[in-house]
């Protein structure tokens, strides 16, 4: 009887971990940043678009004219889309449908369109978005934590 | 006949005695809701919300009550192991509805630890449950700002400065938890008549509900029934006493940690510092103003006690402002009902104790008589 209790336990703890380790994986939450900007790689200019449009699930999340950055925001370790580009005012729109493989521990990931589009190498076009705290942030905040508001100070350096 | 006559004023007396606060709430729910001018509809919606975000948490009260540990104010454990796997899944980055998924998970080990550790000083407080559950949660709360303020940081990584003090360690005193917020309550919502069900939320409460109804009639659920009617007889009887009080706390805990998730994820924001401290209670009025009592609880007064409760909640602020022409009293009056109904609860409780104590008494008087 013990010994069947054990199990049933240890197999419940398994699944339960199972889980945890499976919503580590799919709920990862990533923002992948879309620049339309002038791209310098191997020496080599490679022009923004007049326009892109950006599609995920048929859904229009960003529509960038020349210097424009847009953005979407996804789970999981890879991401697909569509793009819509019009290189030159009053020129063919042509379509392009991608899925990139995200790296797990990058929040933010900047991809430059332009250089996406004319399949350079991944590092070419594909970097980590790094934000930069503002001069509001750095400030130290309050903390009150009891309901007579006794504010730890001295401890926060206020 | 006489005796019928009789006994209908005396039942009609029991149960107004058994239902005063209910009552008493429905008399001024119905005074409060012309006054305050909110639409049906408005007013529907909130208290969908509202019963949707609370009433897990005020199901994971009544497995204590069925063990006779009384109204458990240690859920606020519980709370705080949700709240500290809430802010790791926010840190790791972990959305939708994996995140609230992954949130409960890392809330049950902490929430087991909590629960036994509640759970053995309860044992040895026997009689003096309540209180001591109560000062438990003040002593946990101060370990809970230890981790949170000094080790979060420091010991324990936290990757985003979002999160982080901008000192370099201790938690933020509040936590942005948009990227799950209302994931649960969006999923298979639906709007009926101009109020939004939110589906996914109430069908886990539901489930909750027959779990609580099956786990009565397990061996478990029995022993704890057992233990809360005598615990003399249930001990005769074969039962662990303590191990089966220690269970019910431990059950109790990990599901205030679920129900503090599901609570966070409607709220959409974690105050760090405070979320837990009058959720238990919060929670304990909204039970007692269902008619529970101390020794006796049912699935019914969790919801008519959500119900109640929380559209006097809702009514109190704007009923207040106009009949007085200032808000603060109808925010005053919420606060003065929630400690209002606790107190008048316990009174309660210790006025039928001693009564039924005295009657037997006197009954046993009376046979002694008889056999002299």
């Amino acid at each position: 009887m013990k010994t069947r209790r054990i199990l049933f336990c240890a197999c419940a703890i398994l699944v339960l971990i199972a889980i945890a380790c499976a919503m580590l994986v799919i709920g990862r939450g990533h923002t992948m940043y879309f620049d339309n900007k002038d791209l310098e790689y191997d020496g080599q200019t490679y022009a923004a678009s007049h326009r892109i449009n950006v599609y995920v699930n048929d859904e229009r999340v960003a529509r960038l004219s020349e210097g424009d950055r847009g953005l979407a925001t996804f789970t999981g370790q890879s991401f697909s889309f569509d793009l819509v580009v019009t290189r030159v005012d009053d020129g063919e729109e042509e379509n392009f449908s991608y899925t990139l493989k995200v790296p797990y521990a990058e929040d933010g990931i900047i991809v430059n369109l332009p250089g996406l589009i004319e399949d350079l190498p991944e590092d070419a076009w594909m970097s980590e978005f790094v934000p930069v705290p503002s001069v509001e942030e750095e400030e130290d905040e309050e903390i009150v934590i009891d309901e007579f508001d006794m504010a730890m100070e001295d401890d926060m350096g206020a | 006949m006489n005796t019928k006559k009789s006994s209908a004023p005396k039942r009609a007396l029991t149960f107004l005695s058994n239902s005063a606060v209910p009552l008493m709430f429905i008399i001024i729910i119905a005074i409060c809701i012309p006054i305050s001018g909110f639409s049906p509809t408005f007013l529907l919606n909130e208290v969908m919300t509202r019963l949707s975000r609370n009433a897990f948490l005020i199901l994971s009260l009544l497995i204590p009550i069925m063990a006779g540990m009384g109204l458990n104010f240690g859920m606020t454990l519980g709370a705080m192991a949700a709240e500290i796997a809430l802010i790791f899944v926010t840190d790791w980055q972990i959305w939708g509805i994996p995140g609230i998924v992954l949130a409960m998970i890392l809330s049950i080990p902490l929430s087991v630890i909590l629960g036994i550790l509640c759970g053995k000083i309860l044992n040895a407080a026997q009689g003096r449950e309540m209180i001591t559950s109560y000062i438990i949660s003040f002593f946990m709360n101060g370990v809970y700002q230890l981790i949170v303020l000094y080790m979060m940081g420091s010991l324990i990584p936290i990757l985003h400065g979002n999160i982080e003090l901008p000192r370099g360690y201790g938690v933020r005193s509040s936590v942005d938890l948009t990227n799950i917020r209302k994931t649960l309550d969006n999923l298979l919502a639906i709007n009926i008549a101009g109020v939004r069900i939110p589906v996914a939320t109430l069908l886990i409460i539901a489930l909750m509900c027959l779990i609580i109804v099956w786990f009565r009639r397990t061996k478990l659920g029995q022993d704890m029934r057992a233990v809360g009617q005598d615990m003399e007889v249930a001990r005769d009887a074969g039962i662990n006493v303590e191990r089966t009080r220690l269970i019910s706390i431990v059950i109790s805990t990990v599901l205030a940690g679920i129900g503090m998730v599901i609570y966070l994820q409607n709220m959409g924001d974690m105050a760090t510092y405070s979320s837990h401290s009058q959720i238990g209670m919060f929670c304990i009025a909204a039970l007692l103003v269902g008619g529970a009592s101390v020794d006796r609880a049912s699935i019914g007064n969790v919801f008519l006690g959500v119900i109640l409760f929380h559209t006097l909640f809702i009514l109190a602020p704007s009923a207040g402002a106009k009949i007085t022409g200032n808000e603060v009293v109808g925010e005053y009056f919420r606060v003065f009902v929630s400690y209002g109904v606790i107190t008048v609860a316990l009174v309660m409780y210790e006025t039928r104790k001693r009564r039924a104590k005295a009657r037997a008494a006197q009954q046993l008087r009376q046979e002694q008589e008889v056999e002299k």
